[in-house]
């Protein structure tokens, strides 16, 4: 509760911000410190402090397990900010707006984190939606950027059509919204009580990119200023996808045979068409949104397992997920030339850099000693307990495998070839530190898992 | 009540640090400073073992249990150490005569650079740190982390002039071998840990005991140690490594490659002499094989002119008595002359260090002779080494290797005639080896004659402490024949190391059969004082000498029959099966995930309209699979 007031309170100061303040690294600084606050109270909070109790007659409830998640969300979008807020000076003048429309994702992912009523959940969906269109049309004046951000708006409205009718088919069947009253079973399962299930299922694979929803997100991240696609393919999607746990755990664990499958069926699909297609890419930011799929499609193995397991699974996962990729964006920013090419040598020019952005290719390979193994190991072990279906974890360690390819093409391109050109590249020491203590984190969450799932019991 | 042993995590620890302290400082401190670190850790830790066996005396044994090193499931592996009776024995052993090679190499390694230096002791105790853990684990997997760690040193150590091809050659040799056994090691321990649940001793001696293994596992478990232990001990068919490995600096030769590490082999199958025990094919597996080690090696000894080339195949010709031992039941006979064999072994590596010294680094004993002038104390002491490893009495040798052949005189009478037939050819060459260095005339070049000298205080110390151990360490095992109670090793070992039932062949026979080897043994002394006190330098050795001096030829046959075809069978794979089928494979592999690749990616048209078609289209699949094709 803390967290979601202080970050809409956040979103409006930032608005009005930039009236008052003309300095950007002032705004900048209030953005940072507010940040830094939104942590704060929810740590808090995670420690039974609550500043102002609203009576949501109970269709928000904050539990331990949204607490730590989104904890692990601030955290991230602090990380995101130091590391990126300087770089977003250069998509427009509005950018203390852009620091706002963050915020106001925040608070929509705060509220999707703790739904207990579908209307909670559809309000916190359109929360998060309508910033991120807006977000990935702000380059103005480049065409490409436009069109994502159209493609984006018109998909999404497509997809927030699915879920009204998938609520409204549910209202219908149990006359309740409240996701205890949908889960509860009394007489025959009505056929509108699925239909509607499958819907929701649909929207909500739309936003965290589940194939065969996933066409949108390769046009829209590559469209998309770069520093709001790594925002968006981080802490949107991780954000969602607490979401769509808690609304499979709650409203339809007692249908779970109906829906079970299906789920499989679209993680395979996922992994499959995310990994393979990845591998043909000749832009790293493009075959970054499709590893985003394929990273998705390892996520949803946690819906699919569905067991405490697969909750702390999530959990690392997306704190391993969100770090390495920042960490990746962070630098990709920072690059003139987005191609497997422009990496040729960086090595040489930068060899610290070089280094952080091994360790976290590394975590989003899955390789030992990273956040990224544990996060994987954890993941599939739920699914392989969990599930009479083995051949589902077993498709996920191939893809696992198929992924090393396309992200040691990276490390190969930085270590092994020569450059043509040279670095024009100039990073301030504090980005450096931020992303050394980063990549340190990545390490110690794949050495120490439980320094971070520990939190979700005491 | 805490158990006071429960320190015993010291005694490792402190070579480990050691080594950490003369390793990283190896660049900044001063030799004598790494001198006193380096060994003044080791005598910490001989203290402390010291008062850790006055304790197992009284108190009996002890499991000291730290945490879990490895959990996986419902296997835990603590990391735990075990001090009783056979472990604290062996403790003395090796943190005693590893403190008196220390100080001797302080000597001996004086022209190394400080670098150098430091980078020496660093290996020599973190050498100790592993062999100190191998025998403290309350388990095989600890046992198995101490057993590559002394593998490992040896290798570092024997290819410590590293920038000589020949003994990066002969540490290559040493690790292969040693891989070899080492990997039986690790499946017997998979083993194990399969059929028990886990690899502490208690437990698996437990089960041992209960009679839960299958015959065959434990015949194959056994039979796999064992292949481990001929890899790390030196026995037929890994021990050709242990020659090769005199590369190294004498002082290594004497703790690592005779006083210590090949010795591991005989600890690992006496700790598990409760498997042993339950498997006869095995036990005469380890007896022969011991017994024709020792004679194989014996004969080759015999012809070697290289100091300390005979001394190393004396070191397999004994480690082959020990094994004969363990095979015939005899563990605490085995165990005994471990411990003697440490005493005067290092005295004569140490000796032989000593010679090599004051020779400015000459090794071939054909350059040497009538040094006993000049070498008193060295020579001295070499004789007494001699005198005790060919076994008379009252010096230590005498009696282990007594109760060596006494066991095998009570399993086969024709066992009996070779394993003295052995120790005959024991004191053969080594009293050859002692007339043709140390009597007659100086056989070396004048620059040599000039040179030679004794060596200083702190090399010549440890020499005349081993001799002293070598004179009277085996009297702590003086059989009942001559002393009611005397044998007090077996007695004190017995709480890990049954005490063997059966009858003896009374004291009659018993008493025969001293005289006979000892009788036997005084004329084949006399024989090679005859022989060699008047050496002189002969041509090529012919027919069966030169086979002998060739070492059988069993280097060039290994070369033949396993490492030209293994050559041959790797250029297949390389240039055939790799070449067309794994690379084919993988490429196939490859190619389809990119032409996928390719295909999947004419999906993302750009078009919004058929992102939609499409996503319909699967939306509606779905519904149909929910609602019409499932029930």
């Amino acid at each position: 509760m803390n967290a979601l007031l202080l970050s809409a309170l956040m979103g409006v100061v930032m608005m009005f911000s930039g009236i008052v303040l003309k300095s950007k690294a002032a705004i900048r600084n209030i953005a940072i410190a507010g940040m830094l606050a939104l942590l704060l109270v929810n740590i808090l909070e995670m420690n039974g402090t609550v500043f102002l109790v609203i009576d949501s007659k109970g269709m928000i409830g904050f539990d331990r397990f949204a607490l730590l998640f989104n904890s692990i969300i601030f955290f991230s979008t602090f990380l995101y900010l130091t590391l990126s807020a300087r770089d977003m000076e250069k998509v427009g003048v509005n950018y203390a707006e852009y620091l706002a429309l963050i915020f106001f994702i925040l608070c929509g992912i705060a509220l999707v984190s703790s739904f207990r009523s579908l209307i909670i959940l559809f309000l916190g969906i359109e929360i998060i939606s309508i910033p991120l269109y807006i977000l990935t049309g702000s380059d103005k004046l480049n065409l490409k950027s436009n069109e994502a951000s159209l493609k984006y708006f018109l998909l999404g409205s497509f997809s927030t059509g699915l879920m009204l009718m998938g609520i409204a088919l549910i209202y219908g069947a149990k006359g309740t919204f409240y996701t205890s009253g949908i889960n509860m079973v009394n007489g025959a399962i009505s056929p509108l009580l699925i239909a509607g299930m499958l819907l929701l299922m649909f929207s909500m694979a739309f936003k965290v990119s589940v194939a065969p929803f996933h066409f949108w997100t390769p046009d829209v991240y590559d469209g998309a200023p770069t520093v709001f696609t790594s925002f968006m393919a981080t802490i949107v999607k991780a954000g969602v996808f607490i979401a769509f746990i808690r609304l499979f755990d709650e409203g339809f664990a007692s249908q779970q045979p109906k829906w079970k499958l299906i789920i499989a069926i679209l993680t395979a699909a996922t992994l499959l068409i995310g990994n393979i297609t990845a591998v043909f890419q000749q832009s790293v930011k493009r075959m970054l949104a499709y590893s985003s799929i394929a990273q998705a499609g390892f996520m949803l193995l946690s819906v699919y397992a569905m067991s405490p397991d697969s909750k702390e699974g999530l959990i690392l996962y997306a704190a391993a997920y969100c770090m390495a990729t920042i960490g990746i964006f962070a630098v990709l920013i920072k690059m003139s030339d987005y191609t497997f090419d422009g990496f040729n040598g960086f090595a040489k020019q930068q060899p610290l850099l070089a280094a952080v952005t091994t360790i976290f290719l590394l975590s989003l390979a899955g390789i030992p000693l990273t956040a990224g193994f544990m996060a994987k190991f954890y993941m599939i072990k739920a699914a392989m307990y969990n599930s009479g279906l083995l051949w589902l974890p077993i498709l996920a360690l191939v893809m696992a495998a198929v992924s090393v390819s396309y992200y040691f093409r990276v490390i190969q391109a930085m270590y092994f070839r020569e450059s043509s050109t040279p670095s024009t590249l100039t990073v301030t020491p504090a980005f450096r530190y931020t992303l050394v203590a980063l990549a340190a984190l990545v390490v110690l969450l794949g050495i120490f898992p439980n320094l971070l799932l520990a939190w979700l019991y005491f | 009540m805490e158990n006071v042993l429960q320190i015993v995590w010291l005694i490792p620890f402190l070579p480990l640090l050691g080594f950490l302290v003369n390793g990283l400082g190896r660049k900044y401190m001063p030799k004598a400073m790494v001198s006193i670190v380096g060994c003044g850790v080791i005598l910490a830790s001989f203290l402390m073992s010291i008062w850790v066996f006055i304790h197992v005396r009284e108190g009996g044994g002890y499991v000291a249990d730290y945490f879990n090193f490895i959990v996986v499931d419902k296997l835990k592996i603590p990391f735990a150490l075990q001090v009783d009776e056979l472990s604290s024995l062996f403790l003395m052993i090796i943190t005693g005569v590893g403190f008196l090679i220390h100080v001797y190499s302080t000597a001996y390694m004086h022209e190394e650079k400080p670098e150098h230096f430091g980078r020496y002791f660093a290996y020599l105790n973190l050498f100790v740190f592993s062999m100190l853990l191998l025998v403290m684990g309350a388990n095989y997997v600890i046992m198995f982390i101490g057993w590559e760690g002394v593998g490992l040193c040896s290798y570092l150590l024997i290819g410590y002039w590293f920038k000589n091809v020949a003994f990066n050659k002969a540490a290559n040799k040493a690790f292969v071998m040693n891989r070899i056994g080492d990997l039986a090691f690790l499946i017997a321990i998979f083993w194990i840990i399969a059929k028990v649940g886990n690899a502490n001793y208690a437990d698996v001696i437990a089960f041992a005991k209960a009679g839960k293994f299958g015959a065959s596992d434990i015949t194959v478990i056994t039979l796999l140690l064992f292949v481990g232990a001929t890899g790390k001990s030196a026995q037929i068919p890994l021990y050709t490594w242990l020659p090769d490995a005199m590369a190294g600096p004498t002082p290594v030769s004497a703790l690592i490659h005779a006083a210590t590490m090949v010795t591991a082999g005989i600890y690992m199958i006496a700790r598990s002499n409760a498997l042993y025990s339950l498997s006869d094919l095995t036990m005469h597996v380890v007896t022969y094989v011991g017994l024709a080690t020792a004679i194989l090696a014996a004969t080759i000894a015999v012809q070697q002119n290289d100091i300390k080339k005979v001394l190393a195949y004396s070191t397999v010709s004994q480690l082959g008595y020990m094994f004969m031992a363990l095979g015939l039941g005899a563990y605490s006979a085995a165990v005994f002359h471990v411990m003697t064999h440490a005493f005067f072994k290092a005295l004569l590596f140490l000796g032989s260090g000593s010679v090599i010294h004051a020779m400015s680094g000459e090794q071939d004993i054909r350059n040497m002779g009538g040094l006993g002038k000049k070498l008193k104390i060295t020579s001295f002491t070499f004789l007494m080494g001699c005198i005790a490893i060919a076994g008379i009495p009252p010096f230590s040798g005498f009696f282990s290797k007594d109760a060596i052949l006494l066991s095998a005189f009570e399993e086969n009478k024709a066992l009996y005639a070779v394993a003295l037939l052995g120790a005959l050819l024991t004191a053969f060459y080594m009293f050859r080896l002692f007339f043709i260095t140390f009597t007659g005339k100086f056989r070396g070049t004048e620059d040599q004659a000039h040179h030679v000298h004794e060596s200083p205080l702190s090399m010549t110390l440890p020499l005349i402490i081993l001799a002293v151990l070598a004179l009277a360490g085996g009297w702590v095992g003086i059989p009942e024949v001559f002393m009611k109670g005397g044998d007090k090793l077996s007695a004190f070992l017995s709480p890990v190391i049954p005490v063997k039932e059966g009858e003896s062949p009374g004291h009659s026979t018993e008493l025969a059969l001293m005289a006979i080897s000892t009788i036997a043994v005084l004329a084949v002394i006399a024989f090679s004082w005859f022989r060699f006190r008047g050496y002189q330098r002969k041509g090529e050795a012919q027919g069966l000498a030169k086979v002998l001096e060739n070492k059988w030829y069993v280097d060039e046959l290994y070369e033949k029959i396993i490492v030209k075809p293994l050559q041959q069978f790797g250029s297949f794979l390389n240039d055939v099966f790799e070449r067309s089928v794994v690379d084919g494979l993988v490429n196939g592999v490859g190619r389809a995930v990119s032409y996928s690749s390719r295909q999947l990616r004419l999906l993302q048209s750009g078009q919004v309209g058929s992102y939609v078609l499409l996503m319909v289209l699967s939306m509606l699949l779905i519904f149909v699979l929910q609602f019409f094709l499932r029930k």
